[in-house]
C-alpha cells in the first residue's frame, strides 16, 4: 500500500507526495528518485541511456505503481466502457485488453487508458494521478444513462511491475507454472509469479516484447519484483527508472497524456483515429464526425533532427520563419544518437521528408517529418547485422 | 561528497571548476556535477571572442532529461572553446577535469578569484 510520506509545500499549497511499496528496494538499488504526478519514483539506477539500451537489448524492470487501477463491476460494465470509450467494448473477448481514450463532449481526451476484460467485470488502468478524475467521471456518466455498475478506484491497493525487452518471457517463466506463449498479445489473466497471485498483461510502452502485472495487496510487490531481479540476472536485467521509460516510449512514437493531451487534443490530433470504433455510440463521437468533415485541425508529427541540438516540450515548429506547430515531447534517442520529439504540426506541412525548424533558444534546428516509430521491432538485431555485414 | 575534487583548481558553489593560469582560466563542470546529470549529450559552446560578466550564461549542457545553464565564474574574454565536445560531449562525463575542459577564458579582473571557493572549502558544500 502506498503512504503518506510527509506534507511538503509546492508552489505555495501543501501536496501530498506518495511512495511506492517498493522505495527501499529501490533505494538499496542505488535510485534516484524524482516527483512525477505526485509519486517521488526512481529517474534513474545507473544511467538513463546504458538502461534503454539494456531494455532494446535484453529486459527491463520498471515499477510503474504511480500509474492507477479502476475497477468497474456490475451487469451494464460492458456498456459504461463503450459508452465512456472510443472503443465498443463487446468486441473485446474476456482475457484481453485494449487501449483506448476517454473523451469528454467535445472530443477532448480525458485519458488514454488501457482495459482489460476479466471475466465478468474489467480493470482499467488511467495514468498516474488520474484516478480520481476518471473515477468520478465514470461514475457521473453511469449515473446519468442509468446503468448497474460499481466503479472502484482501488489504485492505491495495486502495485504495477512492468517487465520490457526481449529477454522478458524467458525472465517470467521460469516464475510461474503457466505456459506464456498462451498469454497472447493484449492477452490477460489472473497467475501466480513467484508464488504471489497478479494480473498478467502482454502489454508495455516501450515497443519490445513485454508485460506487465497488477499485484494486489501492494506490499506485496517486493517479494515478486526481488524474485524477477534474481531470476532475471542471468539475462542481464536491470531495474530501470522513469527517464527510460520517457526516451523508449518517445522511439516509439508513443504519447503521454501528461505532455500530448495537454490543453485538451481530440484523438484525431493526437493521430489515434485508428484507436476509435465509429459503430458504436460514445461520448464525444459527434464533435470527432464534425473535425473529422473539417480536417484542419493539427496532427501530431514525428520529427528527427537533422541537425545538432535537443529538441525539447514547448519548443516551437516554424517553416519558412511561420510558427506551424509546438512540440509536446523530445529527447535524444539514445539508439540512434539524435534529437528526437513529437508535436502538434499544422495538416499542410507534415507530409514525409519534410524540414522543419525547431527553434532551440531562439535558434532553428532542422528537422525531418518521418513515420513512427522512429526506432524500427528489432532494432538491436538489424543494427547487429549491419555491424556483421 | 565521494566524487573528485582536485586540489590545484578553484571551484563555485553552482559546481563550475576553473584552472588559472596567469591571466588564463580554463572552465569545467566537476565530478559532481557531471555524476548529478548523468549521461552528457548535448553541449552549445559560446563564440571565441564573446565577452561575459561573472554570473552570464557560459553554456549549455544537456543529459538526456535534463537542459542546464552553465554560468561563468568570472568575468573576461572567451580566448577557446573545446569544439571536440561538439561530437563527443560524454567527455565531460568520462574526464570532467581534462578532456572535458568547456572554455577557456582571459581574466578581465584577477580579483574576482578570491570569491572562488578553494578545494577544501568546495568539498565541505
Amino acid at each position: 500500500m502506498f503512504y503518506y510520506r510527509e506534507w511538503i509545500p509546492l508552489g505555495g499549497l501543501k501536496s501530498m507526495v506518495l511512495r511506492s511499496p517498493l522505495y527501499h528496494i529501490q533505494q538499496q538499488l542505488g535510485a534516484k528518485f524524482t516527483e512525477f504526478a505526485g509519486y517521488e519514483m526512481p529517474i534513474q539506477y545507473s544511467s538513463i541511456k546504458d538502461e534503454h539500451l539494456t531494455v532494446r537489448k535484453t529486459v527491463g524492470l520498471f515499477d510503474v505503481s504511480h500509474m492507477s487501477n479502476v475497477w468497474i463491476e456490475g451487469q451494464d460494465a460492458e456498456e459504461l466502457l463503450s459508452r465512456t470509450t472510443v472503443e465498443d467494448a463487446a468486441r473485446i473477448p474476456d482475457g484481453m485488453s485494449q487501449y483506448t481514450e476517454i473523451l469528454r463532449e467535445d472530443g477532448t481526451i480525458i485519458d488514454d487508458t488501457i482495459f482489460m476484460h476479466l471475466g465478468d467485470r474489467y480493470m482499467i488502468i488511467p495514468n498516474a494521478s488520474m484516478n480520481t478524475l476518471v473515477t468520478n467521471w465514470l461514475t457521473e456518466q453511469a449515473k446519468k444513462y442509468h446503468l448497474k455498475v460499481r466503479v472502484a478506484d482501488m489504485s492505491k491497493e495495486y502495485a504495477i511491475l512492468a517487465i520490457q525487452g526481449p529477454r522478458s518471457r524467458d525472465t517470467l517463466q521460469s516464475l510461474t507454472d503457466v505456459d506464456l506463449q498462451t498469454v497472447k498479445f493484449f492477452g490477460c489473466r489472473e497467475i501466480d509469479i513467484a508464488d504471489r497471485k497478479c494480473i498478467i498483461s502482454h502489454t508495455g510502452y516501450t515497443g519490445e516484447l513485454g508485460f506487465e502485472l497488477s499485484i494486489t495487496p501492494a506490499p506485496a510487490a517486493d517479494t515478486i519484483f526481488t524474485a524477477i531481479l534474481k531470476e532475471g540476472k542471468q539475462f542481464g536485467l536491470k531495474p530501470i527508472g522513469l527517464g527510460a521509460r520517457d526516451t523508449l516510449r518517445m522511439e516509439k512514437g508513443f504519447m503521454l497524456a501528461g505532455n500530448e493531451f495537454a490543453g485538451g487534443r481530440t484523438p484525431l490530433e493526437a493521430t489515434l483515429a485508428w484507436t476509435i470504433n465509429w459503430d458504436h455510440d460514445f461520448i464525444g463521437k459527434e464533435t470527432l464526425l464534425k473535425l473529422k468533415e473539417l480536417g484542419t485541425y493539427q496532427r501530431l508529427t514525428c520529427l528527427k533532427c537533422l541537425d545538432k541540438g535537443i529538441p525539447r516540450h514547448s519548443a516551437e515548429i516554424h517553416h519558412q520563419d511561420a510558427p506551424v506547430g509546438v512540440i509536446t515531447s523530445g529527447t535524444v534517442s539514445p539508439c540512434l544518437n539524435t534529437g528526437i520529439a513529437l508535436g502538434y504540426v499544422a495538416p499542410d506541412h507534415r507530409e514525409k521528408g519534410t524540414v522543419l525548424d525547431i527553434i532551440i533558444r531562439g535558434k532553428p534546428i532542422k528537422a525531418e517529418v518521418v513515420k513512427p516509430p522512429f526506432v524500427p521491432k528489432d532494432w538491436v538485431q538489424h543494427k547487429n547485422d549491419q555491424i556483421f555485414k | 561528497m565521494a566524487e573528485d575534487v582536485r586540489d590545484d583548481l578553484k571551484y563555485t558553489k553552482t559546481h563550475e571548476w576553473l584552472r588559472v593560469t596567469g591571466s588564463t582560466a580554463l572552465i569545467g563542470i566537476t565530478d559532481h556535477a557531471q555524476s548529478e546529470l548523468t549521461d552528457i549529450v548535448y553541449v552549445e559552446l559560446p563564440e571565441v571572442g564573446k565577452e561575459v560578466v561573472k554570473g552570464d550564461e557560459l553554456c549549455v549542457v544537456e543529459s538526456v532529461k535534463s537542459v542546464s545553464e552553465i554560468y561563468s565564474p568570472i568575468s573576461g574574454t572567451i580566448t577557446k572553446v573545446n569544439k571536440a565536445l561538439e561530437e563527443t560531449p560524454e567527455t565531460i562525463n568520462s574526464s570532467p577535469y581534462d578532456d572535458g575542459w568547456l572554455v577557456e577564458i582571459k581574466i578581465k579582473n584577477i580579483k574576482e578569484i578570491n570569491d572562488l571557493f578553494d578545494a577544501n572549502r568546495y568539498r565541505k558544500l
